[in-house]
């Protein structure tokens, strides 16, 4: 059995962590539907029977939605992808295949054990930190595992200069572990009247809770998800385009900006020195952002027609666009004169949606289609199902983000304006309610079509001879 | 140039050096804050109920739908009922004990900073009131039509005690 799960067939570990990756997408989809329901019509929750009401009300699935969606969906494909293209990259085997396949199996447990523990509401009641102390152990023990892994593999490389992509995962997967480590308070110390104590709450004391918390979420964004999404943005170009990057000294994406965490929380009781620098930075991040879309358009000259032709471009081309938003929005939101005006509404659960769906799920997709027939040896199912997938997805988040974009602006303008009873601003927000709820069901019909193609293609009979695999090299570089 | 920008040890360190420098200037240094050690008025100690009430606060997930920050702009306007009861201007020394700190990103509700002082437009204490807190925990949108707030009324009657004698400590 060990010998099956630790399976030191290349390309096993990252075909798994692919296909789990997918589980792990269909579940939150369906919690974000039954909440965007609650949302619109709470006595919803009285049809529940009443022994499961506490386990699957809003507060409780709230933060099983966010996770699973991020630590299962987003973050599997994205080391699915790594132990797959660092050894291409670097021109040599992956360091171990039983290690990858070991981080999957903790990986799937970490997953499985906070589909448990959120329900239960074991919540440390911080933002994206949420799972108790020894699940966040666990998790730092994956992510040493995986930089084992990507450390062992471009130590040995072939490739005396690496393509940028691999900077990016060498990067995430080393910088991440210490950004963890303390947003999530993983060393379980604090002093208390000057003494060293114990403590496994996960949480600091006072504003320092508050500012070390959303230096954290927003780390997590910029040194995990950004660095490894754009990372595999700079490898779907050249490979699915032809061309080679535009840029290479474009590409470095610039760390500085893990400087911005209060940018969050603007007009918080936080310092106002604070404040302001982290707004200083979140301006400066437009620059990274600004090569790297500069550095896309570039390299995409000559090549815009494949955005018909080829789906896996389409993604990468749609969720470009949404990522430009995402970070003209974030930047923009960094100012608080426009803070005030969106902060605490239905905009800001828009604006992550178009970061997490929009872009960084968007790109996944095109990487899923382009190398999910690579490691399981077999050709999509269906292209017609790959078509249903994409519009289903855009046209439903299209219609939830417009939906809670515009009811943000509503509610900010009806709290700024003073004397309105509160819940005058909340029934407002029922047909904007209803409007997501209708986008959020269409993109959950794309996510089961997505679903049902790929296990299509993985039970198909006959692999296709593996030629397919050996199609597979570094894009095309400098 | 480019050169150098592209080794591998370049790079890492360059980002080590930002993430220290970061967690200095971002982390370190606010907390060296006496604003954010030094208890105001609104900041008190909890009895051990008040705790477990907030430990019910944090289990039930209240606190992604409510905000505990009153905000500089907002204070003489924010609005529950009556124009500008949102409260006072909240400050670092209002949290010192606390751990988490509750301030929230989302208002699907109103904020909770200071609702145990609040009072309706008839002059009725509802926020301090056991009676109408129980109820409205119970079935929020019974009591208040087109209320999104899910209801608490599985929570047995010393987790509900609980809960209500901390929205008691919010004021």
């Amino acid at each position: 059995m060990f010998s099956t799960l630790l399976s030191d067939e290349p390309g096993s570990a990252s075909r798994r962590f692919f296909l789990w990756a997918i589980v792990w997408l269909i579940a939150p989809v369906f919690i974000g539907l039954f909440m965007a329901i609650l949302l619109y019509a709470p006595p919803v929750q009285l049809l529940e029977p009443a022994w499961l009401r506490p386990y699957i009300n809003f507060g409780r699935i709230r933060p099983l939605h966010v996770n699973l969606a991020i630590f299962g969906w987003l973050s599997m494909v994205y080391v699915g992808a790594i132990y797959y293209l660092l050894p291409r990259l670097a021109g040599t085997k992956l360091f171990s295949e039983r290690l990858a396949n070991l981080t999957l199996v903790l990986w799937n447990l970490f997953v499985a054990a906070m589909v448990i523990s959120l329900p239960l509401g074991f919540n440390t009641g911080r933002k994206y930190a949420e799972v108790v102390w020894v699940l966040k152990v666990l998790f730092v023990a994956i992510l040493v595992l995986l930089a084992v892994n990507v450390w062992g593999t471009v130590r040995r490389r072939a490739e005396k200069n690496l393509y940028v992509s691999a900077w990016h995962f060498v990067l995430a997967a080393t910088v991440f572990i210490p950004v963890y480590i303390i947003g999530g308070k993983v060393v379980p110390l604090e002093i208390v009247n000057g003494q060293l104590a114990l403590d496994f709450s996960g949480a600091y004391v006072g504003m320092n809770d508050n500012i070390i918390n959303f230096f954290f979420v927003h780390n997590l964004f910029n040194v995990w998800f950004t660095t490894i999404a754009v990372g595999l943005a700079y490898y779907l170009l050249p490979k699915l385009t032809g061309k080679p990057l535009y840029s290479h000294r474009l590409a470095i994406w610039g760390f500085f900006t893990v400087w911005t965490g209060q940018h969050h929380q603007l007009w918080s009781p936080s310092p106002y020195w604070l404040q302001t620098l982290t707004v200083i930075f979140s301006i400066l991040a437009a620059i990274p952002t600004s090569a790297f879309l500069f550095n896309f358009y570039k390299t995409m000259e000559g090549r815009w027609s494949l955005v018909v032709s080829d789906i896996r471009v389409r993604w990468l081309v749609v969720g470009t666009i949404f990522w430009g938003l995402t970070c003209v929005q974030g930047v923009a939101q960094s100012f608080p004169n426009f803070s005030l005006g969106i902060h605490f509404t239905n905009w800001v659960i828009a604006h992550s949606h178009l970061a997490f769906v929009g872009d960084y799920s968007f790109w996944m997709f095109a990487l899923i289609y382009l190398l999910l027939p690579e490691v399981a040896h077999r050709p999509i199912y269906s292209r017609r199902l790959t078509e249903w997938h994409f519009w289903l997805t855009l046209g439903g988040l299209l219609i939830f983000m417009l939906a809670l974009f515009a009811a943000g602006l509503i509610q900010g303008q009806n709290w700024m304006t003073g004397g309105i009873p509160f819940i005058e601003t909340v029934r407002a927000m029922n047909s904007f309610f209803l409007a997501r709820l209708i986008g959020g069901a269409l993109m959950v019909v794309g996510q089961l079509v997505f679903a049902y193609n790929i296990y299509r293609t993985v039970s198909a009979r006959e692999p296709v001879p593996s030629r397919a695999v050996s199609a597979v090299a570094a894009p095309a570089s400098e | 140039m480019a050169a150098r920008l592209q080794s591998l040890p370049v790079l890492l360190g360059g980002s080590i050096f930002f993430l220290i420098a970061g967690v200095f200037v971002t982390i370190f240094l606010p907390s060296l804050e006496p604003a954010a050690s030094t208890p105001t008025a609104y900041a008190r100690p909890y009895t051990e109920q008040e705790l477990r009430g907030r430990a019910i606060y944090i289990r039930e997930g209240c606190w992604y739908c409510h905000t505990q920050q009153v905000r500089p702009p907002e204070v003489n306007l924010g609005t529950v009922r009556v124009k500008g009861d949102i409260g006072p201007v909240s400050t670092p020394g209002d949290y010192v004990y606390q751990k988490p700190v509750l301030w929230g990103t989302t208002r699907q509700g109103p904020d909770l900073t200071h609702v145990a002082s609040r009072v309706d437009d008839k002059g009725f204490p509802y926020g301090s009131d056991y009676g109408w807190q129980r109820t409205h925990l119970q079935l929020p949108y019974a009591l208040i039509p087109g209320s999104v707030m899910p209801g608490f009324g599985y929570l047995p009657d010393d987790e509900m005690d609980a809960l209500i004698a901390y929205l008691f400590t919010l004021k």
